[in-house]
């Protein structure tokens, strides 16, 4: 393991019981993730890059294997421990934004510091709203925003506690090329200048050529690594 | 067919899969049912038992004969000699107890050689030979007893046994009369147990057919003594059923609040429905459904709760109204009229209602969320990302409606009784709930507006959350508002009225009850029933060198104006110097008291009063056993013995207008410096030979406090079950909030929100439910209680009383909802920790 991964995941497998059957979901994946990388896991629907993104984003154990986020192995710790994790060094961004519809801007990007108990979260979410220049929409409703607009409230709530890893599963599934392509520069930048880890589960193939790395997944098995050699 | 699939598939198969939601609505509207049902069985038997057997025994009567107080015998000669072929049956009846189980029962003396020669009275030992036995009695099965066995009773003021020389085997319609518990005597026997030589209680008149009634009438007051009169049968049984129609109806009306209560939750229950379908609804409808399809599936589902709430109500109901029918006989007999609890029976007609109730009032309250469903959008319903529901709540709009609700409820407090019932007041009291329901969502917008930038500070973020939550559903936040706060001011209102009442009383005694001791006779008393004491008692005492003076009260069942009432007379100047009666403002006690010796001149109770509309100066007819007797109002005075209205005036009056000299409750007033218990000693040993019952002045107040408390039990009972409804309703509502949200609920998960944040939350929103349902239903509560204070229970009742505060036993009540409503919370934050929010947001 290299001594700077933010997250590692070694031979991590997960299982699924369907109807009595075991369903894996992923097999045997090992692999450590550098900060201020941008990883793209594609593959079909149900080849597991959601699962990996969930082991990930310590929202769930593997059945088998150790997934470390820092110096912390998810399965050695409590629901407690692992809400403490979220809270400091995981952002979570999905397909359909999941804004609270009944929370502003400004209060959708402060939340993760509010559950956290941290302080000053208005100036920290202002300051993120900022960076997604979406700092003028800040006292706006979401049902206000267009769906790019709202992806990136998302990632600036996703950033507001400057987390290590940046989880994002179908960022830009649900915009279109244009909107998409800003959303995708903002995750770049993540990585880039912010040194978040960056994990996108996509199905676009114009995403992958933004990224680092590529993985492909296959019925749960890794079954190609790529590097575009170019960045956006 | 297709329809059923079709329901079976959208609603049923979604119900079923969670039944914790639809079960809690389900116990709603079978509790809010249940409770309508019972009180009208309960009040049926209540009521209805004082039909009792005594109208069975004698076959089909067409008149009746009767006095103020008794026929004399003679009349019975006079209309024997009508050449008319008519059947009279004299009576005699009393109510007595059955000393070795406490039961309460008619005595009824009739003429035994007659009904024997007939065959009428059906016993194990019918021939005429028993009639030599002065002790012989035939009682009905329900008393348990078997011939031979000695009766001991309490009559009047004495014990006496008699024996059981057969019993009843002949069943009453046990759904009016409850068992027979009837004790039947000979007439002469009759007489004597009762004191009442030469005299009849009443005379039933039977008229064969194809006689002419209007003739036969005239025929028979041509031969009736003055002061007798004759009139149909069942006048007093009617009469008196008029006299407890304002208390039933009272009843059934807080009876209906549970049911109120219920409706709030059908909508919310349908409401969560239809957002929760939306996508489904929206496919169907792109798949051919009609609009009215859509609709007809929500408000089939609301029949089906409605169905099966009024089924289960209906057998609730029956367990319900078996605990409740003594406390209302209990209040019939302390208010109104002597009543023994008939049988709680089930009918098809109560099954019916009950079914009908649970449906209508389901499909009353689910017609708008239902028309909702209808109006979905095929397109809008399907686009995901757009989950969550825009509720349309025009809460501006809905204020202006409010407006004019409330202002129209305030137009109704001041228009009069319908046939004496305050239908103009009920009529407030819904719009006044129905206005500051249509109230609340802009009242939960504002209180989100002025708190949202402290509640995060003072409270925390899941107070946040929470307070955001209820604004952004607003309907669903505003009906459950709706259901809690209606339960909770109700509750407040009739505390505020029974605590209000509860203080005058207390006043109205300290000024009433002045004697140090009383005294009436053991036997059953009850508003239309006063047994005598022996005026020799009254002597005895009198004669004591402890007491200085004996207050001999007389009162007397008559009707007036076809009304029940009570005539009393005792010595009016007693009352001026020793009492402390006080009079409606305005009134000079000393003046009127002083006049009210010196001729036809009476008191009225406030009650009377405002029944016959009966005021100083005006004149009343009064039927006296020697004829009609006109008396002049002088005042009106404070009375809350009994609802029946009492006319009293002095005995120097009124004593030589009946046959005997009689009393039935004695005051006793102590010498100065003599001790109570020594100058109750000496009572009592002066009446040890007889059966009467010795309250001392504290006593007294504490039984009058007793009966007063007694009374309104029942109408705590019925406030309780409306909580409860609406409690139970507030856990169904937050278990769906949740399974509704969940995907929200998962999403702080994703957040960093802890088991315990999401646990805070759903608290939180139930706390912040309870709390504004509690503010409003206190001040809802504070108006409701000034209608039912100063306009139903003056209309209804004729009683006037101070505005009291029951400050403790309403910050216990709302305390203690306070807690049940987070209590209700337990369950739903269990549901909301254990989502998997993988799964959901997966779903999602």
């Amino acid at each position: 393991m290299s001594s700077m991964a933010i997250l590692r995941m070694d031979r991590v497998s997960k299982h699924y019981r369907s109807n009595g059957v075991d369903v894996p979901a992923l097999r045997h994946f090992s692999r450590d993730f550098e900060p201020g990388e941008f990883v793209a896991l594609v593959g079909r629907s149900g080849c597991g890059k959601t699962t990996l993104l969930n082991l990930a984003g310590a929202m769930d154990f593997p059945s088998s294997g150790e997934v470390w986020i820092g110096d912390q192995m998810t399965s050695a710790l409590d629901d407690a421990g692992l809400t403490r994790l979220r809270r400091t060094r995981i952002g979570f961004i999905f397909q359909f934004f999941q804004l609270l519809p009944t929370l502003s801007v400004a209060e959708n990007v402060e939340l993760p510091l509010l559950l956290a108990g941290a302080g000053d979260a208005r100036t920290k979410a202002l300051d993120r709203l900022e960076w997604v220049e979406m700092a003028d929409f800040a006292h706006r409703m979401p049902h206000q925003l267009s769906g790019g607009q709202m992806q990136r409230v998302a990632i600036a709530r996703a950033l507001v506690h400057s987390p290590r890893l940046l989880l994002a599963d179908e960022p830009i599934g649900n915009l279109d090329t244009t909107t998409g392509n800003l959303v995708l520069n903002l995750l770049r930048r993540a990585a880039s200048e912010r040194g978040a880890t960056v994990l996108m589960a996509t199905h676009s193939p114009e995403s992958t050529s933004i990224v680092d790395t590529v993985i492909r997944l296959r019925d749960g098995v890794v079954e190609e690594v790529n590097h575009p050699a170019c960045t956006v | 067919m297709h329809r059923l699939k079709l329901f079976h598939r959208v609603i049923l198969r979604p119900l079923l899969a969670e039944p914790s939601r639809g079960l809690l609505t389900l116990v709603a509207v079978s509790l809010g049912v249940a409770v309508v049902i019972a009180i009208d069985l309960a009040g049926f038997a209540a009521a209805g038992s004082f039909r009792s057997s005594m109208e069975s025994l004698a076959g089909k009567a067409v008149f009746e004969i009767t006095a103020s107080s008794g026929i004399p015998e003679e009349t019975l000669g006079r209309l024997a000699t009508l050449p008319l072929p008519l059947r009279f049956e004299p009576r005699i009846e009393e109510y007595v107890t059955d000393e070795a189980s406490g039961v309460t029962t008619s005595l009824i003396g009739i003429d035994l050689v007659a009904h024997a020669q007939r065959n009428v009275v059906v016993g194990e030992q019918t021939g005429l030979e028993i009639l030599d036995n002065p002790r012989a009695a035939w009682v009905g099965a329900g008393l348990g007893k078997r011939p031979g066995e000695d009766l001991r009773i309490t009559i009047q003021d004495r014990s006496e046994v008699l024996q059981v020389a057969g019993v009843f085997t002949e069943q009453d319609d046990g759904a009016q009369t409850g068992p027979n518990r009837v004790m039947v005597v000979d007439f002469p026997v009759a007489q004597a147990l009762t004191g009442r030589a030469g005299l009849v209680d009443r005379i039933e008149v039977g008229i064969p057919e194809g006689l002419d009634e209007a003739e036969t009438r005239a025929a028979i007051e041509a031969v009736l003594p003055p002061g007798v009169e004759l009139r149909p049968f069942g006048t007093r049984t009617d009469a008196n059923r008029r006299m407890l129609g304002a208390f039933r109806w009272n009843l059934r009306i807080l009876s209906g609040i549970a049911l109120v209560v219920g409706a709030f939750l059908i909508y919310n229950t349908i409401s969560v429905s239809v957002v929760r379908r939306r996508g489904e609804i929206g496919v169907l409808r792109a798949l051919g459904v009609t609009r009215g399809g859509a609709q007809l599936l929500f408000l089939a589902e609301a029949a089906a709760f409605g169905a099966a709430g009024g089924l289960a109500g209906a057998g609730l109901g029956t367990l319900m109204a078996q605990g409740a029918v003594g406390m209302l006989a209990a209040t019939v007999n302390a208010l109104y009229v002597t009543s023994t609890p008939g049988t709680v029976a089930l009918t098809g007609w109560h099954l019916m209602a009950s079914l009908l109730l649970g449906m209508g009032v389901s499909l009353v309250a689910a017609f708008a969320p239902a028309r909702e469903a209808g109006s979905i959008a095929p397109v809008e319903a399907m686009a995901r990302g757009r989950r969550e529901y825009d509720v349309r709540v025009h809460a501006g709009r809905n204020a202006l409606w409010a407006a004019l609700l409330l202002a129209m409820g305030a137009a109704f407090c001041g228009l009069p009784p319908v046939d004496g019932r305050p239908l103009f007041g009920y009529l407030a009291t819904l719009l006044l709930i129905l206005g500051t329901a249509m109230l609340l969502p802009l009242l939960i917008v504002l209180l989100n507006r002025l708190t949202q930038r402290r509640v995060h500070s003072l409270l925390g973020v899941e107070a946040l959350l929470a307070s955001r939550s209820l604004a952004g559903s607003l309907r669903r936040s505003a009906v459950l508002v709706g259901a809690l706060s209606t339960a909770v001011a109700m509750m407040v209102s009739v505390g505020l009225m029974v605590g209000s009442f509860r203080e005058t009383v207390l006043v109205w005694m300290d000024n009433q009850i002045q004697a140090d001791i009383y005294l009436r006779a053991a036997a059953p008393s009850s508003p239309d029933n006063y047994p005598p004491i022996d005026t020799a008692v009254g002597d005895a005492i009198a004669a004591l060198p402890e007491v200085h003076a004996v207050d001999r009260f007389r009162a007397v069942s008559l009707m007036v104006n076809n009304r029940p009432a009570t005539l009393g007379f005792a010595d009016s100047q007693m009352m001026r110097t020793l009492g402390r009666t006080s009079f409606l403002p305005g009134q000079d006690r000393e003046a009127i008291l002083r006049k009210l010796p010196v001729g036809p001149y009476v008191i009225v109770s406030e009650p009377f009063s405002q029944k016959h509309d009966a005021r100083p100066g005006d004149t009343l007819r009064l039927p006296l056993p020697d004829g009609p007797f006109d008396v002049t109002v002088l005042g009106v005075f404070n009375d809350y013995s009994s609802e029946r209205g009492t006319v009293f005036g002095d005995a120097r009056v009124f004593g030589p207008h009946f046959p005997r000299e009689e009393v039935t409750s004695l005051s006793v007033y102590l010498k100065a410096g003599v001790p109570l218990e020594a100058g109750r000693a000496a009572v009592e040993q002066s009446t040890a030979n007889r059966r009467v019952l010795l309250f001392t002045n504290r006593s007294l107040r504490e039984e009058a406090i007793r009966i007063f408390d007694q009374t309104f039990a029942i109408t705590w009972a019925l406030e309780a079950v409306a909580v409860f409804v609406a409690v139970m309703g507030m856990a169904g509502a937050l278990v769906a909030l949740v399974i509704d949200r969940r995907g929200e609920l998962s999403l702080l998960r994703f957040l960093g929100a802890s088991k315990g944040q999401i646990r805070g939350l759903i608290y939180f929103e139930a706390g912040l439910l309870g709390l504004i349902s509690n503010t409003v239903g206190l001040a809802l509560g504070f108006a409701l209680a000034l209608i039912l204070i100063y306009v139903i229970n003056r209309q209804s009742f004729g009683w006037t009383f101070q505005f009291h505060w029951p400050g403790m036993l309403l910050l216990g009540a709302l305390s203690l909802i306070y807690a049940a409503t987070l209590a209700s919370a337990w369950f739903p934050a269990r549901v909301a920790t254990r989502l998997n929010p993988i799964e959901v947001i997966h779903e999602e």
